[in-house]
């Protein structure tokens, strides 16, 4: 049986920087993911920070995979600029929080995972080989087994192997949590739901629209009457060439008001200000009918390959890279290629009776799942010479308008590497050695003080921000206790009282309907400006949203569904984001066909992983 | 062009290639249907042909197997002449290296020739024309045969002709126009399935570059052509060829596994699909859908939830319909039949997709919203359980006696 | 050593956004793009499994113009290749498959220095018009074994042989998987459905290894390029191309259809008058009329 030093168990940015990590250590190290692609399972929000703190060390992207990354890796922008929107139909109240995004920050870069992740495997395999390690993707961990003193991985593809110690990297639905019982499978008061589509916007109309300079962007939330009630917001994050539009939601939340999440990006969409800012002249084809259907489809792809040609050059035309159809000969100046633009879209309406009309287009339509690391990090997280990391154990940030996932996974893929080093070394994969200490290791991290209690300085700097806006207007209960902030005596005593109850007692306080729905509306109607959209954006219907995505379709599902008559699957019939649960007849019919992984259903059904190479394809993440 | 008949006789009688080959596929004792279409095809064209000609040239099967005597008295009553056939226990199934050689050897005996063509025993090179089956077996053999013979084919056939042709080609006739009598004109449909491609396969009569090409061979789509009916009254000479088999064979068959028992919609001419339209009473109505697709001999498709096992009905219908197999649309089969009846199905497109090109589409369904309408030429406006009987009915009436199915 | 060639084909690109056609209804071949051949490149994964699992050096060839080179290219991307040959001679234009295989049976041949190739991979056929049937016909002339619709291979390389599976579907038959033992030098098409399938780590290591080294080597091809003329090739100029094709295609024409766009005509299937030209149409139909 084939034998490894440190066996890492999924591909995303936690998984890879151990990988990196370790084998930077000069570990042998080798990385197991189930996609067949690197990044084609990956999604995130949209923001990667690197953060600093003086009084202890943080572990960054930069730390592990090199100075250079800022120049070097397919981010997308630096965030430059923090709103909050509060949102009542179309009255919006922005709030500036940009002192909020600085606050302890290197850097904070929109990002798209599915073109991160392979750089950063790139680099991260790279290193691995040097000591006879690497990745392996298309492969899924289907059990883990201690025989004698072995440590026997079995997969669904290959031949078993041994592992000295395992790294868990496989997200927020870690099967090896559920293989070991590391941990309870996380509830719905645990977790938040997410659901983002991309849409595609040129560069240089991103950078016009935002206000921005060239490789610089801007992270928007939204709060207001957009949630549909549900505690959670909205969130527009600037790409380079597109736009990470998303909602974000407690998944308790929905289940007590269930949605479907598509609707819940129409909600977004349907508001005023943010149909400005994804609108784009988009052309729309109408079939011509009369002919016979052979033709058609002929005129249909002739019209498709021109429509791609002339996409791509406007995309060209309107990025920083412009110039290089100029120097590349094919055009003399950059007026030409407007012209060409130009003719190609004036055949494309006489020829093919194409129309140009205001819209916008969406690229990806995706879902996921969100650790609250307030309430489900692993306090232990080790089982055996299993070390949890990053979605896996838990830890994820989500404080108001602070949301961090990547950077943790981050500081904790490097902790864990440390410590597997260590036992490398010294031969021992004990609990109490190797995983103690990782213990120790993760509760020096400062993100781990975030998961425990408020940072005053934080809620201080959230304070200042709020403080500025007039408070004769809104509820009394908020000017009373705003009023109160304002001196920083009364302030200090009031985190401090919080931080002695905890974030268990006064969390069902603040994240209330109050604060995330009712107070952002009675901002938006009493200080917010008129927006009025210049168009109705046409939505996919949810049927195309899945057809744009790719699968690789598996015959055996990978779900099982355990009660088909609770209640909890009867709502999974309007949450499942792929609608991939129908009710006949007072049961739930389970096709998972078009299933997008969230987990969404899995506290209640036999949850896993496709096999390796088969589900879900993202393209963008 | 005037050519007298006499003239026309010399010329016939210095022919070197005769009759149409038409070599066989069989499986386990049983012809593979495209074999008898082959031969049905082959019998009008010959018929034809030696009309036209005023000759007297023959359709001739070859069948190689073992144990396959009993099958060339079927091939005769389908429309063979002549059947040639080589038993041989290596024979039994097919190897392309061996099957090449004899067939290649068969080709060019004088010796069967006086057995089936006394007449043109003299002066046989090599067959006129070749007809093999575009399938796993055949389009393999037709290559390697077509390079021993030293000629030229065309693969995918699905109509052929038999004409003279004047030809006027920058290589074969030097830019010349030359008369071409008896060229096989085979029609392909090309790669985007719109147009049709004729291939011929003609000798070179450029003098520079003189080389005759014959036989003129093709392999045949199946399900293209029509057998002829079967005529137990048909005489034909039956011929045994003894092969001469290299026993330091090079292939070795280890091992041969039937995987699973297929569901042809590639040739069949009728699918019946059902949806949730049976809901009602799932035992019965798939029964019902069972019975029509019976009598008018059709495929049976369902749609892709039903592949789910949403009804409780016995083990036997479970496991004869509702599976993956049988669903058609993106996440199972394409499907483009003479006649797609859609029954109780909605019409999501992913069903569409894979129907859509089905040629005349009946859809049986109660409501007039469903997309299905779109997609039908035919739309019955009523439930499966009021309209199946009414067809069932009325179709057998009509046809009476007489049994359709072509099987 | 084992040696191990391809041939593969650079052939239109099909899909939507790539494909073009004229008004006339064929394939506008300018405004098309050309990329190796999804069955070519389904022959180049067979090859490259050679490499992982027997430590094969891999020749691949291809017939056609110049620009045919971006089909070795990316063939070199999938498989490591050590050699890329380009068969291009203006006599070889307008080639049926028996002239086609008459110039690979020569291509193969000066593979690796005129070295003999244990096992020649191509695609089960091209999405262009090609018939499936250069495969075997260069088989033959090269007087190799040959084994189509292959769909797992392993070699015994002491016993000199390849051991396959092969795919047989007939019509209105089982489906049979055939398997079957033949001595090498062996000739091979490859079944679109065929998986290379490597399951242990250190294979997986060893892929990845290669996959990196053929993108490199890749970017750099013309260093592993070797370009053939019939002349180079030993080729009698009147065996190739058009002159030694016995095949021509006389004419292209529209498939007649009879139908377009489907009038709906509703039935209410209470009032029998109705139902009766429906039956007569069925049974028609039926009858395959």
């Amino acid at each position: 049986m084939e034998q490894f030093d440190a066996v890492i168990i999924g591909g995303g940015t936690a998984g890879l920087s151990a990988l990196k990590k370790l084998s930077d250590l000069n570990k042998s190290a080798i990385l197991i993911e189930a996609g067949n692609q690197m990044g084609t399972k990956n999604v995130s929000g949209g923001i990667l920070y690197s953060k600093r703190d003086p009084s202890t060390t943080i572990y960054n992207v930069e730390d592990v995979f090199g100075s250079d990354f800022v120049s070097s890796a397919p981010i997308e922008r630096l965030i430059k600029k923090y709103y909050l929107h509060a949102t009542s139909k179309s009255k919006i109240f922005t709030l500036d929080l940009t002192p909020l995004h600085e606050y302890k920050t290197n850097f904070g870069y929109s990002v798209l995972l599915n073109r991160l992740v392979p750089w950063l495997a790139e680099r991260a395999s790279e290193s691995a080989e040097k000591h006879g390690g690497g990745i392996i993707t298309g492969v899924h961990v289907s059990d883990i087994q201690w025989i004698d003193d072995k440590t026997i991985v079995t997969t669904n593809e290959l031949e078993e192997f041994q592992a000295k110690a395992i790294i868990a990297a496989d997200g927020v639905n870690s099967e090896v949590a559920e293989l070991t019982a590391a941990r309870h499978k996380f509830t719905p008061e645990e977790l938040y739901f997410g659901v983002k589509v991309i849409i595609k916007l040129p560069e240089r109309i991103i950078e016009e629209r935002f206000n921005l300079d060239s490789s610089e962007g801007s992270a928007h939330l939204f709060a207001g009457d957009i949630t549909s009630n549900l505690i959670g917001g909205g969130f527009l994050y600037t790409n380079r060439e597109t736009l990470s539009l998303g909602a974000v939601y407690h998944y308790d939340s929905l289940l007590s008001n269930p949605i479907t999440p598509s609707q819940l990006i129409n909600q977004l969409i349907e508001n005023s200000l943010i149909s400005e800012y994804i609108k784009d002249e988009v052309p729309l084809r109408n079939d011509i009918k009369d002919l016979p259907k052979e033709d058609q489809l002929k005129i249909h792809l002739s019209a498709s390959k021109l429509m791609k040609t002339y996409d791509e050059l406007r995309y060209k035309y309107f990025s920083k890279n412009s110039k290089e159809l100029v120097e590349s000969g094919k055009f003399t100046n950059i007026e030409e290629i407007r012209t060409k633009i130009d003719s190609i879209k004036k055949d494309l309406i006489e020829k093919y009776g194409v129309q140009f009309v205001n819209n916008y287009v969406e690229l990806e339509y995706s879902a996921k799942l969100i650790p609250d690391g307030k309430r489900c990090r692993m306090k232990k997280p080790f089982y055996r010479n299993i070390l949890f990391i990053g979605d896996a154990a838990g830890r994820g940030i989500f404080i108001g308008p602070k949301i961090e996932g990547l950077n943790v996974g981050i500081d904790d893929a490097v902790r864990a590497s440390i410590a597997i080093s260590r036992s490398l070394e010294n031969s021992n994969f004990g609990s109490d050695y190797m995983g103690k200490y990782y213990e120790s290791l993760i509760n020096e991290s400062p993100y781990t003080n975030d998961m425990k209690k408020i940072d005053k300085d934080y809620l201080t700097l959230f304070l200042d921000i709020v403080r500025n806006i007039s408070t004769g207007f809104i509820d009394p209960r908020y000017s009373f206790v705003l009023n109160l902030m304002k001196n920083s005596g009364f302030r200090g005593i009031a985190v401090g009282l919080a931080n002695i109850l905890g974030y268990d007692k006064i969390l069902p306080i603040v994240e209330s309907k109050n604060t995330y729905i009712q107070l952002p509306i009675s901002l938006a109607n009493r200080l917010g400006n008129i927006f009025t959209s210049s168009y109705v954006p046409a939505i996919p219907t949810l049927s195309e949203r899945i057809a744009k995505l790719q699968y690789n379709d598996d015959t055996d599902s990978h779900i099982i569904v355990k009660n088909k008559k609770s209640e909890f699957m009867k709502k999974l019939v309007l949450l499942c984001p792929t609608k991939c649960y129908s009710s006949e007849e007072g049961e739930v019919i389970l096709q998972h066909e078009g299933c997008v992984e969230c987990g969404t259903c899995s506290f209640e059904t036999d949850w896993k992983h496709p096999k390796g190479e088969k589900g879900i394809i993202y393209r963008y993440g | 062009m005037s050519v007298s008949v006499s003239q026309e006789k010399t010329k016939n009688d210095i022919e070197k290639y005769r009759h149409i080959y038409v070599i066989i596929e069989h499986f386990e004792g049983k012809i593979i249907p495209v074999t008898l279409e082959m031969l049905g095809e082959a019998r009008r064209l010959m018929d034809e042909f030696n009309q036209k000609y005023n000759s007297s040239e023959k359709v001739v099967a070859v069948v190689l197997g073992y144990n396959v005597r009993q099958l060339c008295n079927d091939l005769v009553t389908y429309g063979a002449d002549s059947v040639i056939y080589a038993d041989h226990e290596e024979l039994k199934y097919p190897i392309n290296d061996i099957d090449t050689k004899i067939i290649a050897q068969i080709a060019k005996d004088a010796e069967i020739m006086k057995k089936i063509s006394p007449e043109y025993e003299k002066t046989f090179v090599k067959p006129r024309y070749m007809f093999f089956a575009a399938d796993n077996i055949g389009r393999h053999l037709s290559s390697t045969v077509l390079a021993e013979l030293d000629s030229g084919l065309a693969s995918d056939i699905n109509k052929l002709v038999i004409s003279d042709l004047d030809i006027r080609h920058e290589h074969k006739t030097k830019g010349q126009s030359i008369r071409y009598e008896k060229v096989l004109e085979m029609y392909r449909p090309d790669f985007s399935g719109f147009l049709w491609t004729t291939i011929l396969c003609l000798d070179n009569k450029n003098p520079e570059i003189f080389r005759e090409y014959h036989p003129q061979g093709c392999s045949i789509i199946p399900g293209a052509f029509k057998p002829i009916e079967k005529d137990s009254s048909r005489k034909g000479t039956i011929v045994e060829y003894s092969p001469n088999i290299d026993h330091n064979l090079k292939i070795k068959i280890l091992n041969r596994r039937v995987i699973k028992k297929t569901i042809d919609y590639e040739t069949c001419k009728i699918v019946v699909s059902f949806g949730r339209g049976i809901k009602d009473n799932p035992e019965q109505n798939i029964k019902l859908v069972e019975e029509f697709a019976e009598l008018i001999g059709a495929e049976i498709g369902i749609t892709l939830p039903l592949s789910k096992k949403p009804y409780q009905i016995s083990q036997q219908l479970d496991s004869k319909y509702m599976i993956v197999d049988r669903v058609i649309g993106t996440s199972g089969s394409n499907v483009m039949p003479s006649l797609y009846i859609a029954i109780g199905l909605s019409g999501a497109v992913q069903h569409i997709s894979g129907m859509k090109d089905s040629e005349v589409v009946i859809s049986i369904n109660p409501d007039e919203n469903s997309p299905i309408i779109d997609e039908s030429d035919i739309f019955i406006k009523g439930r499966m359980e009021d309209v199946l009987p009414i067809l069932i009915d009325q179709i057998k009436k009509q046809m009476s006696t007489v049994s359709i199915r072509s099987n | 050593m084992l040696n191990v060639g391809v041939i593969i084909k650079l052939e239109p690109d099909f899909s939507e956004g790539n494909v073009s056609y004229n008004s006339d209804g064929t394939l506008n071949r300018a405004e098309t793009k050309n990329i190796l051949g999804p069955h070519s490149a389904v022959a180049c994964n067979a090859a490259f499994y050679c490499k992982v699992k027997y430590g094969a050096q891999i020749s691949i060839g291809t017939m056609g113009p110049p620009i045919a080179e971006t089909a070795l290219r990316q063939a070199q991307v999938l498989t490591n290749a050590e050699e890329l040959n380009l068969y291009s001679d203006r006599l070889f234009a307008g080639a049926d498959t028996l002239a086609t295989a008459e110039v690979l049976k020569n291509g193969v041949g000066k593979m690796f220095g005129g070295g003999i190739i244990d096992i020649v991979f191509s695609g089960h056929r091209a999405s262009d018009g090609e018939t499936g049937q250069t495969g075997p016909q260069t088989a033959w002339k090269l007087g190799y074994t040959f084994l189509g619709n292959v769909i797992e291979f392993n070699i015994d390389s002491d016993r000199k042989v390849v051991i396959a599976k092969r795919l047989i579907s007939l019509q209105g038959m089982d489906t049979i998987i055939e398997e079957v033992e033949s001595p090498l030098p062996v000739f091979i098409t490859i079944d679109p459905s065929y998986r290379s399938i490597y399951n242990t780590v250190s294979q997986r290591l060893l892929l990845n290894k290669f996959r990196k080294e053929g993108r490199k080597r890749s970017e750099d091809y013309r260093q592993f390029l070797k370009v053939y003329t019939s002349k180079n090739l030993d080729l009698d100029p009147k065996r190739v191309g058009l002159q030694g094709s016995p095949t021509i295609v006389y004419r292209v024409e529209k498939i007649p259809r009879a139908r377009t766009n489907r009038k709906t005509e509703i039935i209410d299937p209470s009032n029998p008058n109705n139902i009766m030209p429906l039956i007569t149409k069925i049974i028609q139909l039926a009858r395959g009329k």
